[in-house]
């Protein structure tokens, strides 16, 4: 069944439509604590062929719209931030203000930062990799290059897997690095292929976060690394079944412009994870470390080559530069988390 | 598209059991010269799914890969040199990738596969 909501009408349709695109019964209900998670998705499979061909609809609207989104962005983005499209890693409470290329040194610590994390070191032999949700390829180019090891990237965008490969030919990584369009809900690869699995800010986008660790999951080799690094929402504490209604309003106004699903917390995630399984799961809360993040990237919106760029670009582009002021709050209310899961799967 | 990607890609249609590897339809095939790194491709050699990559270099045009996976392939220069060209130098710009049970197409446009399921086939 053809989707019918073509993806610009996404930014227009009013509120309660944007939720119900947001959950159908086969998403992940971010309010909900980790044991009805499991317990939502047993019931979305039991539910009505209705309900189903309307939520798998919805799902491939928000895939087209994440597609056309990064395929508008991700020029704008490299031209004025360069091929790394995730957060920096700095000290908390850095007041300095940071230069471009102290921005750009942030964003590489952040890769290093995660791998140190994750115990992924030089010794481990990594071989192959896999970049899920790769940008424009700026992680798989740098770990290939660290670890001299094959780095195959997937995502949603034809404009940003053909950048990325450009990009690789340009710095002579071709042999090492690949780009292909491919849905993190269903990898290409056959099981147990890579050492070393790697999620970097995209966990946001996908509509159902068991599903996507699963693949996750599924793809890695015995004994394989999986490092996630993604946005989450505060953990709900004991008793709570939801967030409080403004917090759900502030992320219902970010997913809009940015094409995201429901959030979930960084507990759903190590839930998911020992569910299925996994050994050595770690996670920690880096939101301290990303703050001095959407303020440099609201600076640089806000030069003149950020404006023409901006304006040139499109409404994607100038409705999500409108949205980062509500990252700052997310962050500061505390409702918005940066977060890091990283799992061994076992041998 | 190159070889060395296609050895890693299947098809993951819900239900498929032999998804790999993928069969080619070559449409525009180009070569690029690729720097010779005779270490890079002895410890490539190993992961090598060497009948899908025979199978897929006859596909683009070249046939100059033995049938059977040599043994003492790290000491034979010329072995490696075919091999180099094979997974390395051969780039399928148009074309699809078939799957192998279901026939399903999957199509290259300007040397980057298109793998996207539709959703009935999730």
């Amino acid at each position: 069944m053809k989707a019918t909501l073509a993806p610009s009408s996404l930014i227009s349709l009013p509120r309660h439509k944007v939720s119900s695109l947001r959950s159908p019964s086969l998403l992940i209900q971010s309010q909900r604590p980790s044991s009805a998670l499991m317990t939502t998705m047993k019931t979305a499979s039991r539910g009505s062929v209705a309900v189903t061909a309307a939520a798998t609809s919805s799902v491939e609207a928000l895939r087209e719209g994440i597609a056309e989104f990064y395929n508008e962005t991700s020029g704008l983005w490299e031209e004025i931030w360069g091929d790394h499209m995730h957060h920096g890693f700095y000290d908390p409470d850095s007041s300095v203000q940071l230069s471009d290329s102290g921005h750009r040194e942030a964003q590489i610590r952040m890769i290093e930062e995660s791998l140190r994390f994750a115990g992924v070191t030089e010794e481990k032999k990594i071989k192959r990799v896999v970049d899920v949700g790769c940008g424009i390829g700026g992680s798989s180019r740098y770990i290939a290059s660290k670890f001299g090891a094959e780095c195959v990237g997937i995502t949603l965008s034809p404009v940003q897997a053909k950048r990325a490969n450009d990009l690789a030919a340009a710095q002579s990584l071709s042999h090492k690095v690949s780009f292909q369009v491919a849905d993190a809900l269903e990898q290409p690869f056959e099981d147990g292929m890579f050492d070393l699995v790697w999620s970097m800010e995209s966990g946001e986008h996908m509509p159902d976060k068991a599903k996507f660790v699963k693949e996750l999951v599924r793809v890695a080799a015995p004994g394989g690394r999986i490092i996630i690094v993604t946005w989450c929402h505060r953990n709900l504490s004991q008793g709570e079944e939801a967030l409080q209604p403004w917090e759900q309003n502030l992320l219902d106004r970010i997913c809009k412009t940015f094409y995201l699903p429901a959030w979930c917390s960084t507990s759903d995630y190590v839930n998911l994870l020992q569910s299925l399984s996994l050994q050595d799961i770690k996670c920690a809360d880096w939101s301290e470390n990303v703050a001095p993040f959407w303020p440099a990237v609201i600076r640089t919106a806000l030069t003149w080559k950020g404006l023409v760029s901006l304006l040139r670009s499109g409404m994607k582009s100038i409705k999500g530069a409108l949205t980062m002021p509500l990252m700052i709050e997310g962050y500061k209310k505390g409702i918005i988390k940066f977060g890091i899961i990283t799992c061994q799967k076992p041998l | 598209m190159r070889l060395i990607t296609h050895n890693m890609l299947s098809c993951n249609i819900k239900g498929v059991a032999n998804g790999f590897p993928l069969k080619i339809e070559a449409e525009s095939v180009i070569e690029k010269e690729v720097d010779f790194n005779p270490d890079f491709l002895r410890h490539m050699f190993a992961k090598i799914e060497w009948k899908a990559l025979v199978e897929a270099a006859r596909s683009l045009g070249y046939s100059e890969l033995p049938e059977d996976s040599p043994a003492a392939a790290a000491e034979d220069e010329s072995l490696l040199k075919k091999l180099h060209h094979a997974l390395l130098e051969l780039h399928l710009e148009e074309g699809a990738l078939v799957c192998p049970e279901t026939g399903r197409r999957f199509p290259v446009t300007r040397g980057i596969p298109n793998m996207l399921l539709h959703e009935d086939e999730v």
